[in-house]
């Protein structure tokens, strides 16, 4: 048993239970691992603090997750607004190899919890969406390639894929860029934490 | 209508679902073509589901104008010879007992989804409470037994809503599979099985070969075997048509009885004298358990997480998990608690209603403890907090 815990919370309608719903088919469908997926429901996913949670079994034997819920410490946040920030503590998160934190200082002005967590990762991911892309809708993908990036948990050919199930496919081409932007973004920043863990 | 059968079975293999949606795709395969219901948070994705599904398999879905249209419509669909089910959630099962009791007293097969969320009354809509049971149990005026499944995930939410029919074509009871606002959510992967496969499991609803119709409709006593038999459920408007769709009990003979006390008896008796094959369970590292957890549904994996972590700490500790909750397994939840040293329930309610059914045949002396929560489910905490206070 080697359980993954990944929560993403923000404003409802930015795309948090995409987001998380993208993680467990590239995990489930296309990984074959374990995994579930629960949501903010009905008038709880409106507003700033809408969540979504996804837990993975990455021991491939494990047919099923017992406690379907995330437990904190998280391997994993994805924290996209003021509100659902203030929730964050920097014993939120795992320490060792997990613990990412990857926040959008294009929504959040301030996050003091951040700065006191070693590998957290901002992108200013609306703004970028809207800048490169056009569309705001486009910061879902370009954080799904963070996520795939940074966490590691299912291969670039499985996020690829599972793109192609969420998208229309006359902008597959525009997200895959996204997707790219997003990865490039996350493996910057883990060459950098790697350097800085080498000093 | 047309009978597109090729879409009742989804691609073999692996599909992400949320709850609602298996159970919905679960009583497609196991032949549905008749769905009658009033939307209701949180089971409204049952509805929508089916909505979209059954025209292809050449069902119908009707929203019906309210909760009693709902279940009458239900009723005289399968009447008629079309496997039907409901589905709703408190509040909507509460209006809908009136005709519940009658279909149990002409012994109509349903299936009735119960997308538990937290009451009392309106309550709040969208958090998971199993309050039901109690209701579930009682569903009506009258006495008579019922059927209550508690799936615990996606995969089961498709597999056990197929038993569900089974059961109402084999007992010819209210059979009620027990979700909640949290499962009916939940997006896991369901294996879905070869068409073959499912189609070996599915009780059909047919009119059986003339030779075989037996004049006896109802259930009855077989005095010489001593056992119910429970005829295959009548389809009007075929040669298997009764002329006995009357309100009227009926007696231990199958024929229209004028004595109450018989039929109460063929009512009860038909479910408890077939509890072995009805009680579905599972154990779960109770081999050398001092402890045993008796749970159903969500509480039963918080349960597992719980156990985990108690048996990384030396403590001895399994549970006994109900997948029938009702009936109850009274012979084997005796076995299983005869030499515990503590018994604890996490129930998602705060009465206890299992609760009360394992304190009737545990020991006195042995320790209850009751882990209630309301509205949200339990964290492995709160389980983990009563294992170690019994274990010292």
């Amino acid at each position: 048993m080697a359980r993954y815990e990944i929560r993403v919370a923000g404003f409802g309608g930015q795309g948090v239970i995409t987001l998380s719903k993208m993680i467990v088919m590239a995990s489930a469908l296309y990984e074959n691992l374990a995994a579930t997926q629960t949501e903010a429901y009905s008038a709880a996913a409106r507003g700033g603090r809408c969540w979504a949670e996804v837990v993975v079994d990455l021991d491939k034997e494990m047919k099923l997750i017992d406690y379907p819920k995330a437990l904190e410490p998280y391997d994993f946040l994805i924290i996209l607004s003021e509100e659902s920030a203030k929730d964050v503590k920097p014993s939120s998160l795992k320490k060792g190899d997990s613990g990412f934190l990857i926040w959008d200082p294009s929504t959040i002005q301030k996050f003091r919890a951040a700065k006191r967590i070693s590998k957290a990762l901002s992108i200013p991911v609306q703004k970028l969406a809207l800048e490169k892309f056009g569309n705001t809708v486009y910061g879902n993908t370009i954080l799904f390639g963070a996520f795939t990036a940074l966490s590691g948990i299912f291969s670039e050919e499985s996020a690829l894929k599972t793109i192609q199930e969420f998208v229309p496919s006359a902008t597959l081409d525009k997200n895959i860029e996204a997707f790219e932007l997003g990865k490039l973004e996350a493996q910057d920043f883990l060459k950098k934490l790697k350097e800085e863990g080498g000093n | 209508m047309n009978n597109q059968n090729g879409k009742r079975f989804l691609k073999p293999g692996r599909h992400l679902m949320m709850g609602n949606e298996a159970m919905a795709e679960g009583a497609i395969s196991a032949g549905l073509r008749f769905f009658g219901g009033y939307p209701i948070t949180p089971s409204t994705e049952v509805i929508e589901h089916l909505a979209k599904r059954l025209p292809q398999v050449g069902g119908v879905c009707m929203q019906m104008e309210d909760e009693l249209a709902s279940i009458n419509s239900v009723m005289g669909a399968s009447l008629v010879g079309a496997k039907a089910m409901t589905a709703t959630s408190g509040p909507g099962l509460s209006l809908m007992v009136e005709t519940i009791s009658m279909a149990a007293n002409l012994e109509i097969p349903f299936v009735f989804c119960d997308v538990q969320r937290c009451g009392p009354g309106t309550g709040s809509v969208t958090d998971p409470h199993h309050n039901d049971l109690g209701l579930v149990r009682f569903s009506g005026n009258g006495e008579f037994e019922v059927i209550a499944l508690a799936p615990m995930n996606c995969q089961e939410l498709f597999d056990l809503t197929i038993t569900a029919f089974n059961y109402a074509e084999t007992y010819r009871c209210p059979v009620f599979i027990l979700s909640d606002a949290y499962l009916g959510h939940l997006h896991e992967v369901v294996d879905i099985p070869p068409k073959e496969e499912i189609l070996n499991k599915v009780i059909k609803r047919e009119v059986p070969p003339s030779e075989e119709i037996s004049p006896r409709v109802f259930s009855y006593l077989d005095k010489v075997k001593n056992e119910y038999v429970i005829p295959k459920p009548p389809i009007m408007g075929t040669e298997y048509v009764p002329g006995m769709f009357l309100h009227t009990p009926h007696g231990p003979e199958g024929i229209l009885s004028p004595d109450p006390f018989r039929f109460v008896q063929t009512m009860v008796d038909k479910i408890k004298t077939n509890k072995d094959k009805i009680c579905l369970t599972e154990n779960y590292k109770l081999d050398d358990a001092e402890i045993v957890i008796i749970a159903y549904g969500l509480p039963v994996r918080v349960s597992y997480r719980a156990i985990e972590i108690a048996r990384e700490e030396g403590i001895k500790v399994g549970a006994f998990r109900l997948i029938t909750v009702w009936p109850f397994p009274d012979e084997q939840v005796k076995e299983v608690v005869k030499n515990a040293k503590a018994v604890i329930v996490p129930e998602l309610n705060y009465t206890g209603i299992i609760a009360e059914q394992v304190e009737r045949v545990t020991p006195l002396g042995t320790p209850i403890i009751k882990v209630p929560q309301v509205a949200v489910f339990h964290h492995p905490d709160d389980i983990l907090k009563a294992i170690r206070e019994v274990a010292q």
